[in-house]
């Protein structure tokens, strides 16, 4: 076991950030915690790594007791922060080099560990630059490059992507990816479950400082009673068809809203057809329809009652 | 030696400003010392009041007394008319104006009051020198009437002069404080506490203010560098800083006052600086230790040492301040400095008597140092682990 978290409870005043929080890594994973923003990833996090005192709870680390004292452990842990977190007064490469250097005492070793650390995050032709000159992608590249250059057996990543462009987005995704099958164990934390659901083998969903599922994403998905979401263009539907589609069997609910029918049926085969029968019937006329699966929203929001992001 | 190297860097990346500052302090403190620094200390004793001798009465007894006044003061004629006098007394052709009234010496004698009526400039040293001669004369006049009833009053001013023939002890100590001339030194080095605070407090503020950051500080703390190591870091890079500072502070003085460089006073001057250097470098780091995330830390810091520099004389000379000030004053550094500074420039003998109140003054601010440095250890130990 990599992390073992059990029954962690973090108050800031009245405010409880975290509510019994448990959670298990397994050596390999790549274990997303995804929640809304404020539900407490960042303060699990930092109250894991010993950085924030807390009030109840007891963490592992590689199956030894995390203190603020416990270097031994420290030393294999790769830290990405939510806030980028660099010096303004070093360049791109001595930023690098410096949080490298906390790990790495050897010259050589370290000026091999940095560049190839500037190759990974696709830094090298930004080397001397200062981090106020680069974009908002490129910060967030550097932050990631300041926490994984030392080669941790396990990384964790706060929001990484936060405010980046799509383009850098799947360029830090594939190397996260990467760094994985390069044998670290990885921490993922982020509110879009698009992400969590591409990259993520386990993926922990937490609201307001709580656990509230876990699993695999198909684990999650074969939780919840929604089997699928069909969405219809109708023109014009009567508000009493409307109630006979609710009757039909398999039908949850029926949402008509700006021309577009919404119908979530739970987990059968035929639904679809049963959608279209009824408007065929009814001589309702209808233009495109599309089918989905359930996402981690939809669990999210069966569980919770509210939408991941607001 | 990660985070020294850092805290160097950073240093170096803010050396404008931190020059800019050095520079505007150097000026104003050589040009303040030049200014306070008394220029003719040896001429001292011969500074001599302007005086105006005026007798109703006269008896053997005042005719010695004005020659005896001739000694310490330079003699005026302004005519005995109310409106001269104050005329000459305006325009500083007289300091002084003495007027013996008739039947003094006879009331002394019998030992009535010595009151004599005088007019003076205000705040004119020279002064003292008669009033003190006017004192002596007639204190002995007095006790000879007393003692020696027989004698007459001819046979008593001989004997007084006699008696004043030989220098007074006054000037003998205004001799040996005139030989000691290290009034550049002394003014300069007062005047260094200030410039060190404020040099001092905006480098090791710059460091502190980054390292604080509570993003930075958590980053670092992540990390398998022990957390003393981190503090013990930082407080060397902020030392090396300070060092470099006063080196460059203190050269300054050998170059503006090039002639004292060899005296014994100035390698207590220095050394009384550097620990003062010390001391106020462990202040600030434990301001920012405290302050650290506040963004007007530096601010901050100016009025917490620079507020001691105010009320332990370094702009004021001590003896000009209030009683209940000092009293508060000796709670800072800055006012044992000052002590040992202005001890210092008065010794001309380097016994241990002589040294001691100066290693006392010193001990004290080790021991300030001491204290301010354990206080920043304990806070940023525990400032590793935040409750928010
Ligand atoms: N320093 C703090 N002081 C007080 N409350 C805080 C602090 N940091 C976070 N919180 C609160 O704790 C909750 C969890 O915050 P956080 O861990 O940052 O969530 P997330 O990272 O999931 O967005 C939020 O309600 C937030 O307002
Ligand atoms: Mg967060």
């Amino acid at each position: 076991m990599i992390i073992q978290v059990k029954n962690l409870v973090k108050r800031y005043g009245d405010l409880v950030a975290l509510d019994h929080l448990s959670f298990n890594v397994k050596e390999g994973e790549i274990v997303g915690l995804l929640g809304p923003n404020g539900s407490g990833k960042s303060t699990a996090i930092h109250c894991i790594l010993s950085l924030l005192k807390y009030d109840k709870g007891d963490i592992e680390i590689f199956g030894k007791k995390m203190t603020p004292d416990a270097y031994d452990v420290k030393r294999d842990i790769g830290l990405v922060m939510q806030n980028v977190a660099v010096f303004d007064e070093l360049t791109v490469y001595e930023n690098i080099n410096y949080f490298c250097g906390l790990y790495v005492r050897d010259r050589a070793e370290r000026k091999r560990l940095v560049d190839e650390a500037i190759a990974f995050v696709e830094l090298e032709a930004f080397k001397k630059f200062y981090p106020k000159k680069l974009s908002g992608g490129l910060l967030r590249r550097l932050n990631i490059a300041c926490g994984i250059a030392h080669k941790p057996k396990l990384i964790i990543l706060d929001e990484p992507t936060v405010a980046v462009d799509p383009q850098s987005r799947n360029k830090i995704l594939e190397g996260i990816e990467h760094l994985n099958a390069q044998g670290a164990t990885i921490v993922y934390t982020s509110h879009y479950m698009e992400e969590v659901e591409q990259i993520c083998s386990r993926i922990v969903i937490i609201d307001k400082g709580r656990v509230i599922a876990s699993g695999t994403k198909e684990e999650l998905k074969a939780m919840i009673t929604l089997g699928e979401k069909i969405t219809v263009e109708v023109f014009t539907i009567e508000e009493d068809q409307l109630r006979v589609l609710r009757e039909q069997p398999g039908i949850m609910s029926v949402d008509y809203v700006s021309k577009q029918l919404i119908i979530k049926s739970d987990k059968g085969n035929n639904n679809l057809e049963i959608v279209l029968e009824f408007l065929k019937a009814n001589h309702i006329g209808f233009g495109r329809i599309y089918s989905e699966l359930p996402t981690l929203n939809d669990v999210f929001l069966e569980i919770t009652g509210k939408q991941l992001r607001d | 030696m990660p985070v020294f190297n850092l805290c160097l860097k950073i240093i170096r990346k803010n050396w404008i400003s931190i020059s800019i500052y050095l520079a505007i302090f150097l000026v104003i403190s050589v040009l303040l010392s030049t200014n306070s620094a008394p220029k003719e200390t040896h001429n001292f004793s011969q500074e001599k009041a302007k005086l105006v001798f005026i007798s109703k009465d006269h008896t053997p007894l005042t005719e010695g007394f004005r020659k005896e006044l001739a000694k310490s003061a330079t003699f005026v004629k302004i005519p005995d008319n109310t409106e001269k006098l104050q005329d000459a007394l305006f325009f500083r052709q007289a300091t002084y104006i003495l007027r013996i009234p008739k039947g003094f010496t006879e009331n002394v004698l019998n030992g009535g009051s010595m009151q004599l009526e005088k007019t003076i400039v205000p705040n004119s040293a020279e002064n003292a020198y008669v009033d003190l001669s006017v004192n002596q004369y007639w204190r002995l006049a007095k006790l000879y009437a007393k003692h020696e009833p027989q004698l007459s009053e001819k046979q008593l001013a001989d004997k007084l002069s006699a008696n004043f023939s030989h220098n007074t002890p006054i000037e003998m100590k205004a001799q040996i404080r005139a030989k000691t001339d290290q009034g550049f030194s002394m003014y300069y080095f007062n005047f260094l506490a200030y410039t060190l605070s404020a040099v001092l407090i905006l480098g090791i503020s710059t460091v502190m203010i980054v390292f604080n950051k509570n993003d930075l500080r958590r980053r670092n703390f992540c990390s398998p560098v022990h957390a003393s190591s981190i503090n013990s870091q930082m407080i060397l890079a902020n030392l090396l800083f300070a060092a470099i500072s006063w080196v460059i502070l203190v050269g300054f003085c050998f170059i503006f006052d090039s002639k004292n460089i060899m005296t014994p006073n100035m390698i207590y001057f220095l050394l009384n600086s550097a620990v003062f250097t010390l001391c106020i470098s462990c202040i600030s780091y434990l301001i920012g230790n405290l302050l650290g995330n506040l963004r007007n830390m530096s601010a901050v810091c100016n009025v917490v040492t620079l507020g001691p520099c105010f009320i332990s004389g370094v702009f004021v000379p001590q003896q000009f301040l209030g009683e209940t000030i000092l009293k508060i004053a000796r709670f800072t550094p800055t006012y044992w400095y000052v002590q040992a500074n202005d001890e210092i420039s008065q010794l001309t003998r380097f016994t241990w008597t002589d040294l001691s109140p100066v290693f006392y003054n010193i001990a004290v601010l080790i021991g300030f140092s001491l204290a301010f440095l354990a206080l920043s250890l304990v806070v940023g130990k525990r400032k590793r682990l935040t409750d928010r």
